[in-house]
C-alpha cells in the first residue's frame, strides 16, 4: 500500500513538469494564433484542433469506421507480408542455394521505394480495401525477412556444439536454438514492419480510396479544414502508437528472457506448473500406496 | 602457397558458374513471361510483356524523351529537401543530445512524432504552403528530418562513458569533446540514419507528387497507370529501382569513406594519407 502511493508521488514528481511545459506550449500557441502571430490558416489553434477532435470521435463519431477500416488494412497487410517474409527467411536459412537464388530479387524489391508502385496495385485491386492491404504488405515484407534471416544466421556457434554434443537432432538444433536466438531481432523487424505496413495503407488511401482515415485527412486538407486535417493526422499517431505497443506488449510476451521482470514471472510459473504437477504425481503415488 | 594458387581459379569459376546460373534463371524466367504474354495467358493488366516494356524503355528514354524532365524535376526536389532536412537532423540531434535535460523533456514528443506516419502529413503541406515545390520540399524535408535526428541523438547518448571521463580529465573542451568523441563515435549510427532518409525522401517525393499530379517521376507513373498503359509505368518504376540501388551503393559509398575506421581498406588508406602529409610537414620543417 505504502509502497504503492509512494510510486503514484514518483510519477507525479516526473509527470508534472512534462505536463506544465505541455500546457505552456499549448498555451504560447493558442495566444500566437490568436493575436495573429502565426497565420491560422497555416497553423490552427490547438482550442480549433480541440473541438476538431471532439467533432470526430464524440460529437459525429465519424471517425470510427473510417479509423477500424484503415487498422484492418494495416493489420491484414502486415500478417500477408509477415508471413511471406518469415516463411521465405525459414527457407533462406534452411537452404545456402535458395537464398543465393531468391535474395536478389529480395533486394530489387528493396531498393525499389514500394511507395512507387502505389498506381499499379490500385490498377490491379481496384479501389476497394484489397489495394491497400495489398500495399501495405509489399511495403512491409523487406525489413521482416532481413531481421529474420538475419536472426536465424547469428547462431553462438559454442551453443550449436553444445547442443550437438548432447545429442540433439537436426530439427531440436533449429526450433529449441536457431529460432530463439532469433526471436529478438524478428519482434524489432516486425516492429518497423507494422509501422511501415500503417505507412502504406494510408499512402494508397491517399491516391484513391472511398474509406479509411487517409481519405478523411486528404478530405480535410482540400477543403482546408486544417483543425480536421490535424485531427485525422493525430488519430493516426494513435493507431501507430497502439499497434506499436501492441507490437511491443506481444515481444514482451514472446521473448520473455529479455527482460528480468517478465524472465522471473515466467520461470514462477512454470515453476509453479511443474510443482503442481509433481504434486499430482505424488497424490497419485500416495493414494496408490494406500490402496495397495 | 600452391594449394592457394590451385583454390582461386576454383573459386572464381564457381563464382561466374553461379553467376551464369543466375542469369540463366532470370533469362529463362522472362523467356516464360513473354512466352505467356504473347499466348494470352497473362494479362496484359498485370504483367506487360517484357518486350513491350523494353519498347516502353526506348520510348521514354529517346524516341519520346519525357522522362527526363521528370526525372530532374524529381531528383532535384530529392536533394534539396535530403540536403536540408538531413543538415536539420543531425544538427538538431546533436545539440539535444548533448544536454540531458532537454533530452528528457523532448523525449514524449519524440515517441509521438515516431508513431505518426511521416509521410501522412504530406496532404496537411501541401494545403498549408499551397502547390508548388515548397510544399513537395517541405514533405521530404521532413520525411529526411526524423531518422537522422533519431539516430544522432541515440548515437550521442550512448557514447563512451569512459572515454568520455578521460577526456574530461585531460581538460578537453566541450566543442573538443563533441569534435574528437561524441562524433565520431556516433557516425556510424548517423550515416545508418542517413541511409534510411535517403531511401524515405525517394518515397516522400513520390507521394507529394501522387497528391500533387503536375510533374515529376510519380506524376508520370499515375498518368500511365491511369491510362492503363501499365508497360511504360513498369518501366518508370524499374527506372525507380535503378535509382533506388544507385543511391544505396552511393550511400555505402559514402559510409565507407565517412567512417573509415569501420573497415579495413578506409583504414589503410587514410593511415597511408596520414603518413603522407605528415612525412611532408616534418620535411617542411627539416628543410626550414
Amino acid at each position: 500500500m505504502r509502497d504503492a502511493s509512494f510510486g503514484a508521488a514518483y510519477w507525479a514528481g516526473r509527470i508534472a513538469p512534462h505536463l506544465v511545459i505541455f500546457a505552456a506550449l499549448i498555451t504560447l500557441w493558442e495566444v500566437a494564433v490568436a493575436q495573429g502571430w502565426i497565420t491560422s490558416i497555416m497553423i490552427p489553434r490547438p482550442s480549433k484542433i480541440g473541438v476538431a477532435i471532439a467533432n470526430l470521435y464524440v460529437i459525429k463519431g465519424t471517425i470510427w469506421e473510417h479509423f477500424f477500416i484503415t487498422l484492418g488494412e494495416a493489420v491484414f497487410g502486415f500478417l500477408i507480408g509477415a508471413a511471406v517474409a518469415i516463411l521465405l527467411a525459414l527457407f533462406s536459412s534452411l537452404s545456402e542455394r535458395f537464398e543465393r537464388y531468391v535474395s536478389p530479387y529480395a533486394v530489387v524489391l528493396n531498393v525499389t521505394p514500394g511507395i512507387a508502385l502505389t498506381p499499379l496495385i490500385i490498377a490491379w485491386f481496384g479501389y476497394g480495401m484489397g489495394s491497400k492491404i495489398a500495399l501495405a504488405a509489399v511495403i512491409c515484407f523487406f525489413p521482416i525477412f532481413v531481421n529474420t534471416l538475419t536472426g536465424l544466421r547469428q547462431m553462438d556457434p559454442d551453443r550449436e556444439e553444445l547442443f550437438r554434443s548432447l545429442g540433439a537432432t537436426e530439427r531440436q538444433v533449429f526450433f529449441k536454438a536457431r529460432v530463439p536466438a532469433a526471436l529478438p531481432l524478428m519482434f524489432a523487424g516486425m516492429k518497423i514492419g507494422l509501422t511501415t505496413a500503417l505507412i502504406g495503407a494510408v499512402v494508397a488511401e491517399f491516391a484513391q480510396a472511398t474509406a479509411g482515415v487517409g481519405v478523411l485527412m486528404a478530405r480535410a486538407s482540400f477543403a482546408l479544414d486544417m483543425a480536421g486535417s490535424l485531427a485525422a493526422l493525430l488519430s493516426m499517431t494513435l493507431m501507430g502508437l497502439l499497434l506499436f505497443y501492441g507490437m511491443e506488449l506481444l515481444d514482451d510476451r514472446v521473448v520473455f528472457w529479455r527482460r528480468e521482470a517478465r524472465m522471473s514471472a515466467v520461470s514462477r510459473a512454470k515453476a509453479r506448473a511443474w510443482m503442481a504437477r509433481r504434486g499430482q504425481r505424488d497424490e497419485k503415488k500416495n493414494m496408490g500406496g494406500e490402496t495397495t | 602457397m600452391a594449394l592457394a594458387a590451385d583454390m582461386a581459379p576454383d573459386a572464381a569459376r564457381l563464382k561466374w558458374r553461379r553467376r551464369g546460373n543466375h542469369a540463366a534463371i532470370f533469362l529463362g524466367l522472362l523467356a516464360l513471361w513473354q512466352g505467356g504474354s504473347s499466348a494470352g495467358l497473362l494479362d496484359p493488366l498485370f504483367f506487360p510483356a517484357p518486350l513491350d516494356i523494353l519498347a516502353s524503355f526506348w520510348r521514354i528514354y529517346v524516341s519520346q524523351g519525357n522522362v527526363w524532365y521528370h526525372l530532374y524535376v524529381s531528383l532535384s526536389l530529392v536533394l534539396a529537401g535530403f540536403t536540408a532536412g538531413s543538415i536539420l537532423g543531425v544538427g538538431l540531434g546533436a545539440v539535444v543530445g548533448m544536454n540531458a535535460t532537454v533530452r528528457r523533456f523532448l523525449q514524449p514528443y519524440v515517441i509521438v512524432l515516431e508513431a505518426t506516419p511521416r509521410i501522412a502529413v504530406a496532404p496537411l503541406l501541401i494545403a498549408a504552403l499551397g502547390f508548388g515545390p515548397q510544399s513537395k520540399i517541405a514533405i521530404i524535408m521532413l520525411v529526411c528530418f526524423f531518422a537522422p535526428f533519431i539516430n544522432t541523438l541515440s548515437g550521442v547518448i550512448n557514447v563512451n562513458r569512459d572515454r568520455m571521463e578521460l577526456m574530461r580529465s585531460l581538460g578537453a573542451s566541450k566543442m573538443q569533446m563533441l569534435r574528437k568523441l561524441v562524433l565520431p563515435d556516433a557516425i556510424p549510427v548517423i550515416m545508418a540514419g542517413e541511409r534510411l532518409a535517403m531511401t524515405s525522401a525517394l518515397s516522400g517525393v513520390l507521394v507529394a507528387e501522387f497528391i500533387q499530379r503536375d510533374q515529376g517521376i510519380g506524376a508520370l507513373i499515375l498518368t500511365y497507370t491511369r491510362n492503363l498503359n501499365m508497360a511504360s509505368a513498369f518501366a518508370c518504376i524499374l527506372t525507380l529501382t535503378a535509382i533506388g540501388f544507385l543511391i544505396f551503393k552511393g550511400m555505402e559509398m559514402v559510409d565507407h569513406h565517412v567512417a573509415y575506421w569501420k573497415n579495413e581498406t578506409g583504414m589503410k588508406r587514410m593511415t597511408e594519407k596520414r603518413a603522407r602529409v605528415w612525412a611532408g610537414r616534418r620535411g617542411g620543417v627539416a628543410h626550414a
